[in-house]
């Protein structure tokens, strides 16, 4: 344990120390993620500009709902980032390296050091403030308890979703075309309130993938809205911390079972 | 370096069969074919449906019907198909890896090589087009206009068309003094997918910033085939809808030699 604190410690320091070294290349990602975000959000308000309601929800609302997944999807960029970059490893041959080390392969794979600064993580901390206090949500002790417990069960889910997607990797060489479609479902589905799919997608996205709970659900609690979907009491919204640690178990699990049969693919 | 190599006359072989060879190594990754299919259904699956809730809940506006929309988003995504390829990405990559230097050598305009190579790469996925179309008439209805429509709008995707490969060219150009450009590059990607109307139709904007939008060179790219085909820009508008499209193509065109002489007497001067 005190090994990996220090490892981890190391790690940070090595990142922090890239971004100061690649300064200009630095800003230039992070133009691309004020961007990015900025883009989506701007779509956001010039559609509800024009149509105020999509399912009852205006775009108050959504810019509620879209601080919500930025905050959970900006931490765990800040934090794991580094597992989608597995299936890579995999078809490189270099992750058998990782798999001779004295500590857990899931651990190393984290602290892999790389150009990872918080800076997403901040902007989206910025936007979710503004968010907030434009969407009129009340802040109260519950908002306060719950909101850093669900987005950091945000996180998990998407840790959750890396590390499955991940495990594929050591069968199905290349599952890019299924880390698309995650992706996909990840960040442009959860944009809009679940409400307006086929219930199959409503269900997929509760369920399977369980995107749902990073903010469609944690979000219609705050803003007082029912659940017209799969028609969940409020408090459902509240349980994304316990659905994070579950799925992200169960992925561990999936993740070590998978680890038990890799047999590399023969470089 | 280019002046010194004596004058010939000019072929088009070389070129085709430049743009031959893209498409056959395209053809190789089958399963990025598999990926990009997936990935429009699942995008036309989801701009189905917001639309659909989108017309559901709130009256619809004069500019476009609900069928009218579907078809041109069904279009604007068959169209990004083909008009999301960076097709002269390997210029950039030439550039950091010093191997342009050779491109130099040889008896070819290197400008016109990228754009065969690129162009090549594009007819492999416009046929990715068919089997798209074939899953997206499964999802929505898609109108079809009349043969007069029809045939300007195949004339103003295909200015459209070099019109982003123009802007592609620029970007990949500002490596010659930069290098690293993907950021850079990804960012005029978002922004030209949500200003030139591929994700909502700019009609539908708030009018202060349809005025903007309208002025700026993505509009050509994308708004103007789509509401020619939805019949928003009718008949007696093709003309000026085609003039602005062509001032854009020629302004853009200048700029990219411009940038590509000033670019390649850089390149002499460090020696590759």
């Amino acid at each position: 344990m005190r090994v990996a604190a220090g490892v981890y410690r190391q790690y940070w320091r090595i990142n922090i120390l890239t971004t100061l070294e690649y300064r200009e290349n630095f800003l230039m990602w992070f133009a691309f993620t004020i961007v990015y975000h900025g883009a989506a959000i701007a779509a956001l308000w010039i559609v509800l500009e024009r149509f105020p309601s999509l399912n009852g929800w205006n775009f108050r609302d959504m810019a509620f709902l879209y601080g919500l997944w930025m905050l959970a999807h900006a931490l765990h960029n800040t934090l794991f980032s580094a597992v989608g970059d597995v299936p890579e490893h995999v078809r490189e041959g270099e992750f058998d390296r990782i798999l001779v080390r004295p500590l857990d392969s899931l651990f190393q794979i984290i602290a892999t050091p790389g150009q990872v600064f918080p800076d997403e993580l901040m902007l989206a901390l910025a936007y979710f403030g503004v968010a907030t206090w434009y969407s009129g949500v009340h802040i109260d002790a519950m908002f306060v308890i719950f909101v850093p417990l669900i987005v950091f069960g945000g996180a998990l889910i998407e840790l959750g979703i890396g590390l499955i997607v991940s495990t594929l990797s050591f069968w199905f060489v290349r599952v890019d075309a299924l880390i698309w479609i995650v992706v996909q479902l990840e960040q442009e589905f959860t944009r809009y309130p679940l409400g307006i799919y086929s219930r199959g997608v409503r269900l997929l996205l509760t369920f399977v993938c369980p995107f749902a709970f990073m903010n469609y659900f944690p979000a219609s609690y705050f803003l007082h809205k029912p659940d017209n979907a799969l028609g969940f009491p409020p408090i459902a919204g509240l349980l994304t911390p316990v659905i994070g640690c579950a799925f992200v178990i169960l992925a561990y699990v999936f993740w070590r079972f998978g680890l038990n049969r890799y047999q590399g693919v023969g470089h | 370096m280019i002046g010194t190599l004596p004058r010939r006359r000019f072929r088009i072989e070389p070129y085709v069969e430049f743009a031959k060879r893209a498409i056959m190594r395209e053809a190789t990754y089958r399963f990025d074919v598999f990926t990009s299919i997936a990935s429009f259904a699942i995008r036309l699956y989801l701009l189905k449906t917001v639309w659909t809730a989108l017309y559901a809940h709130n009256p619809a506006p004069q500019e476009l019907s609900l069928p009218a929309i579907l078809t041109y988003s069904t279009v604007a995504l068959l169209m990004g198909l083909v008009m999301d390829i960076d097709q002269t990405r390997a210029l950039h990559e030439r550039l950091r890896e010093g191997s342009i230097a050779t491109d130099f050598m040889k008896p070819i305009s290197v400008p016109l090589y990228f754009f065969a190579e690129g162009t090549g790469e594009v007819l492999f996925h416009a046929v990715l087009m068919l089997p798209s179309l074939v899953i997206a008439l499964f999802l929505v209805h898609v109108d079809v206009p009349g043969p007069a429509a029809l045939a300007a709008f195949a004339l103003s995707f295909l200015i459209g068309y070099l019109v982003g490969f123009c802007i592609n060219f620029i970007l990949n150009c500002t490596a010659f003094w930069t290098l690293e450009i993907s950021a850079g590059q990804m960012i005029v990607t978002w922004v030209s997918d949500l200003l030139g109307g591929e994700l909502i139709p700019l009609v539908l904007f708030p009018p202060a910033l349809q005025a903007v939008v309208e002025t700026l060179p993505f509009a050509a790219m994308f708004s103007t085939p789509l509401l020619i085909y939805v019949g928003t820009i009718g008949p007696d508008e093709y003309l000026r809808a085609f003039a602005s499209q062509v001032f854009w193509f020629v302004l853009l065109a200048g700029i990219s030699t411009l940038m590509w002489r000033a670019g390649a007497k850089r390149v002499v001067v460090q020696g590759g």
